[in-house]
């Protein structure tokens, strides 16, 4: 998937699942959204769904360094590349 | 030395409505909230008994998501009922925080309805790349689910008990909190129980023969505690909460009082985990009054446990009839709302509460024929004026645990 494609998934996911009201890339996920460590756990379910293969546990453990939606594209385009090379 | 403890605020959802105003009318009006078991599309078509105890109707519940990530629909009753009780008590934010305010709350088993899709989870024919179990799943189905969900969502730092003795859950845990005030661990205590709909529940009772099985077609009827026709509990769901306060300071800062509670006794049968035992509630009857150090003469209402068992209300009458003889009037007043498990405690007395604060008393539902055997006692003849002064609430749950709380009407709390 084109980060704009993984961007639209992740939005409609953060909106649907999640309640986010109108996310911004750079909003911070706790501060702006309320979502704590609970809500990643929960959102790394969701992210392989999406991708359609599960996450290893040390993907699982690099998520918990992500802080804003730009973080989750990048996370998202790492692990992208990471399944291809 | 022991402080008093009062109740301040009361809250319930129950198959008879939804807080007092609700619950007193269905009382006077005798109408029951057994209806027909819905289809759960798994146990119900298994099931002989084919009646619950069901809130039916819509509850506002407004809580937001970050709360309801955590919540199965047994958390929903317990937080509805918790924050009925913290907005009417009027206590200020920095006390609910201060550590000074506990929680004592259960449930059954926590929430069965997470643990079903768990299970489901577990079970049917998935692609097993995939961990479907969610992250919150175990925060929402574990068995002290109720009680974590309302220290979380209103920040209470004090003591948690969450007790979990099926039909004295909350009715341990209103005594666990009486005694946490009385002795000083605490100044306050919210406490209560909760359960929600759940077949499982049924199934367990209906495989003991201890559920109601003839009335499927007129589920009204039944349960009929005492009743000469009588074929077994009703099970049923709901939630309710009390806020308990040490007495001086509920009287310093002008809060209402709906009663006193003056004794709690809790006890094991030390035996058969099912059976009702003559020896080990009589025991409990009377550690209750020992506790409130008062004679039984001084109670004039009997909330009695009454499922409608063949053999647990004969015993129960026999307990009664020990210790109180025939003076108090007695009701069992899960005829009205089925079996609510770990909330019928709380329900009961918060019905009692709301009776004495209209003055008048509940009968049996469904008692057409008082079984001889149960003829002994002074059941209540009908909806009845009463100033109640003291009343007991009386619970019995398998493993043999028996609990007995005595409250006294805040009208005469001085």
């Amino acid at each position: 998937m084109t980060r704009d494609e993984l961007h639209q998934q992740i939005l409609t996911i953060l909106v649907r699942d999640f309640e986010f009201k109108d996310p911004g890339l750079d909003d911070n996920l706790r501060d702006d959204h309320g979502f704590d460590s609970i809500d990643a756990i929960e959102l790394l379910g969701k992210i392989e769904l999406m991708l359609g293969f599960p996450l290893t546990r040390e993907e699982k453990e690099r998520a918990m360094e992500i802080r804003t939606i730009s973080d989750i594209l990048d996370y998202l385009e790492a692990i992208q590349q990471g399944r291809s090379a | 030395m022991p402080r008093r403890v009062v109740i301040t605020a009361c809250s319930a959802i129950t198959p008879i409505g939804y807080g007092k105003q609700a619950v007193v009318e269905s009382l006077r009006q005798g109408r029951s909230g057994v209806r027909p078991l819905r289809d759960d599309g798994l146990l119900t078509g298994r099931i002989h008994s084919q009646v619950f105890g069901t809130v039916d109707y819509p509850i506002d519940f407004a809580f937001s998501r970050t709360h309801r990530k955590t919540m199965g629909p047994v958390a929903f009753y317990a937080c509805q009922v918790a924050s009925d009780v913290l907005t009417a008590s009027g206590l200020a934010q920095d006390f609910i925080t201060s550590g000074r305010l506990g929680v004592a709350f259960g449930s059954t088993h926590g929430s069965p309805t997470v643990q079903r899709d768990i299970y489901k989870t577990f079970f049917r024919d998935l692609d097993d790349k995939f961990s479907s179990i969610g992250a919150v799943d175990y925060l929402r189905s574990m068995v002290h689910t109720t009680a974590v969900n309302i220290t979380r969502m209103f920040g209470i730092t004090g003591r948690v008990i969450a007790s979990s003795t099926a039909c004295t859950t909350s009715s341990q845990a209103i005594g666990f909190g009486y005694e946490m005030i009385k002795y000083g661990m605490q100044d306050a205590m919210l406490c209560g129980g909760a359960d929600e709909y759940d077949t499982t529940t049924v199934a367990v009772f209906d495989n003991l023969l201890a559920c109601s099985v003839g009335y499927n077609a007129t589920p009204e009827r039944t349960p009929r505690p005492f009743d000469k026709r009588r074929d077994g509990l009703v099970v049923g769901e709901g939630g309710g909460a009390v806020l308990l306060e040490e007495y001086e300071s509920a009287r310093r800062r002008g809060a209402p009082i709906l009663a006193e509670v003056i004794g709690f006794a809790c006890n094991n049968n030390g035996g058969d985990l099912i059976l009702p035992n003559l020896d080990g509630i009589s025991a409990t009857l009377r550690l209750a009054l020992a506790d409130a150090a008062i004679a039984p003469e001084a109670v004039e209402f009997v909330s009695a446990h009454a499922t409608a068992t063949k053999m647990g209300d004969i015993i129960e009458s026999q307990a009664i009839a020990a210790v109180y003889g025939d003076r108090p009037h007695v009701s069992g007043l899960k005829s009205y709302t089925g079996h609510c498990m770990g909330a019928c405690g709380v329900i009961e007395l918060a019905m009692i509460l709301w009776m004495m604060e209209e003055g008048f008393l509940a009968p049996t539902l469904n008692l057409d024929e008082v079984d001889p055997r149960c003829a002994m006692l002074r059941h209540t003849p009908g909806v009845i004026a009463a100033q109640t002064g003291i009343a007991a609430v009386q619970n019995f749950a398998f493993g043999g645990v028996n609990t007995c709380l005595l409250v006294k009407n805040g009208r005469g709390v001085v």
